[in-house]
């Protein structure tokens, strides 16, 4: 009687792995597997061993940009994304009129579709008539004009700050909440101390919010290792390749060229540096309760 | 006196920064009311055109195919979406209220899904869907949209879930409730503010998803926004006022999700990640 009722828990289990394990972690095994051949998806595979991955890390310059920007993107995010979004969280952290308003406006961009904020940045940074260089010109400061997305030397920057604008709601509405759930005394208590505003924040808050902080790091990188989206709707991973990412690179390689085995290594390669981040994490958050 | 410099000088930065990332909002709005001719006039992005150009937003909505888009992205968010919190409801119902073994092994297996890459799964679903015939289909979209969202909706889900006392399932079963009425009839009901919260960064999720809708869909009266969007770009045909002009309609009701739902995004957010 025990036995029976038990098997009918697990029932409510199978529509969700069934589906999560078709379509994520069998395809995840079936790609370390594809990973070692050489294939067209036409012709039958090749058996090539690891060639696609030493192929990729010592012969394939492609490769190494995309790599390089993914962790300067990682790098951006942390310093300037979580600078700023604490930024915006302290402000409005503190009670003022059109508090709320002003939250919601800089969280907004954040729901919109990553390929219209393409679109719009793309206006931002027309050499010819995008924001930047007419107000530069405006404010009689030509020199500085650029061509921007399309100058190699800064395009990922350019894209990064398209990002930026983008998602810096989240990890701020995020360090709002650690904030909000700070003990009052504490901080009150640092006043009275006689500590300055710079020096609670670094040894009362920031400590204090350690789980917060967590949080933020452990998506900010992830989504950083994922970034596709906005390079595609800007430059595609042009100019000169100069702002290609492991996602933009993987997608050129299994579905512009078809060759799916170089594609899903540069996914694997995606996959181990994740696994690296996500299992501390995961460990972390299934045991914060 | 110090007080109200001091805040004076909070709200004059306030509304510089508020400026400063209006900027690309603006760039949008200035350049969809104008022409291909009058940019190429020799006035500046500042300066308005002698004539609006109204006629923008007609030819972006059908040139730009832009309304079969939100159809498509409304039909595909409302399949998936609520499908999608009905499976995670009955797999986190499992993992925190019955008597399933490995709980924690089983939730941990569905939160990887959440932070793979989706590029890793990609190639292979390729294939399976070529041979299912399933490209250009709104159910192969929906199903693998609701397989990479099981993690997400499952954590939330648990966390509330969590959170309802005991008691409660051992009067309703007193009352003669079996485990699904138990689900429906009590559990769920008692979750709307964290199914409110689900469906509502689910349903801009779905929208607004691009990578897999681009590698499954590739039919233009079947694309969903961003994709649809996608092809705005490569569209010579169209020139900038009509592109902005399409840009600024498709903003329209994500803003009006928003303003609608704000409470959700803002307060809801931040409780799923901390329970």
């Amino acid at each position: 009687m025990k036995k029976k009722s038990n098997f009918s828990d697990y029932m409510f289990l199978v529509p969700a792995f069934v589906i999560y394990t078709s379509i994520v972690m069998i395809p995840t095994f079936y790609s370390l597997y594809v990973s070692l051949f050489k294939w067209n998806g036409i012709a039958p595979k090749v058996f090539v061993g690891l060639k696609n991955y030493t192929d990729l890390f010592f012969s394939d310059k492609i490769f190494l940009i995309a790599l390089k920007n993914n962790l300067i993107w990682i790098a951006l995010t942390l310093v300037f994304t979580m600078a700023i979004a604490m930024g915006l969280a302290l402000l409005f952290n503190k009670e003022f009129r059109g508090r709320s308003f002003f939250r919601s406006y800089f969280y907004f961009p954040y729901t919109l579709s990553i390929i219209l904020v393409a679109i719009v940045w793309r206006r931002m940074y027309d050499p010819s008539f995008g924001f930047i260089n007419e107000f530069l010109r405006l404010i009689n400061l030509e020199e500085l004009t650029n061509t921007w997305t399309a100058n190699p030397k800064i395009a990922l920057f350019c894209i990064f700050a398209a990002a930026l604008w983008q998602s810096v709601g989240q990890p701020m509405i995020l360090f709002l909440a650690g904030l909000q759930t700070l003990p009052k005394e504490v901080l009150e208590a640092a006043k009275v101390d006689g500590a300055s505003n710079f020096r609670t924040f670094f040894s009362v808050t920031v400590p204090l919010m350690k789980e917060t902080f967590v949080i933020v790091i452990a998506t900010q990188i992830i989504s950083s290792m994922k970034v596709y989206d906005i390079i595609k709707g800007m430059t595609g991973g042009g100019p000169a390749n100069s702002t290609q990412t492991l996602a933009t690179y993987m997608h050129a390689q299994a579905f512009l060229y078809d060759h799916l085995g170089k594609g899903t290594a540069i996914a694997v390669v995606m996959l181990l540096m994740m696994i690296a981040i996500v299992i501390p994490y995961v460990i972390y958050t299934a045991k914060s309760e | 006196m110090k007080k109200r410099i001091n805040k004076v000088f909070f709200y004059v930065a306030l509304f510089a920064i508020a400026a400063i990332w209006f900027t690309p909002i603006l760039t949008i709005i200035l350049t969809s009311l104008k022409s291909q001719a009058d940019f190429f006039s020799g006035s500046t992005l500042f300066q308005l055109p002698t004539k609006i150009h109204w006629e923008n937003f007609v030819e972006a909505v059908k040139v730009g195919n832009l309304f079969t888009y939100m159809r498509n992205g409304l039909i595909v968010s409302f399949i998936k979406v609520p499908l999608g919190i009905l499976v995670e409801a009955l797999a986190a119902f499992a993992i925190t209220r019955l008597s399933v073994k490995y709980k924690t092994a089983i939730f941990i297996y569905f939160l990887f899904g959440m932070m793979l890459p989706m590029q890793i799964s990609l190639v292979p679903i390729n294939i399976m869907f070529k041979h299912l015939q399933l490209h250009n289909t709104y159910l192969g979209l929906c199903y693998a949209y609701i397989a990479f969202g099981t993690g997400f909706g499952i954590l939330v889900l648990r966390g509330f879930f969590n959170a309802i006392p005991r008691e409660i399932d051992e009067a309703a079963k007193i009352d003669g409730c079996n485990k699904f009425q138990l689900l429906t009839k009590i559990i769920l009901p008692i979750s709307k503010p964290a199914i409110a919260t689900l469906f509502i960064i689910d349903f801009l999720g779905t929208w607004n998803e691009f990578l897999l809708a681009s590698v499954i869909i590739n039919k233009t009266n079947l694309k969903t926004v961003p994709t649809g969007l996608m092809s705005f770009i490569g569209e010579y045909t169209i020139n900038y006022g009509v592109m902005s002009a399409g840009v600024l309609i498709s903003i329209i009701p994500v803003l009006l999700v928003f303003l609608f739902f704000q409470r959700y995004f803002v307060e809801g957010l931040s409780g799923a990640v901390k329970q």
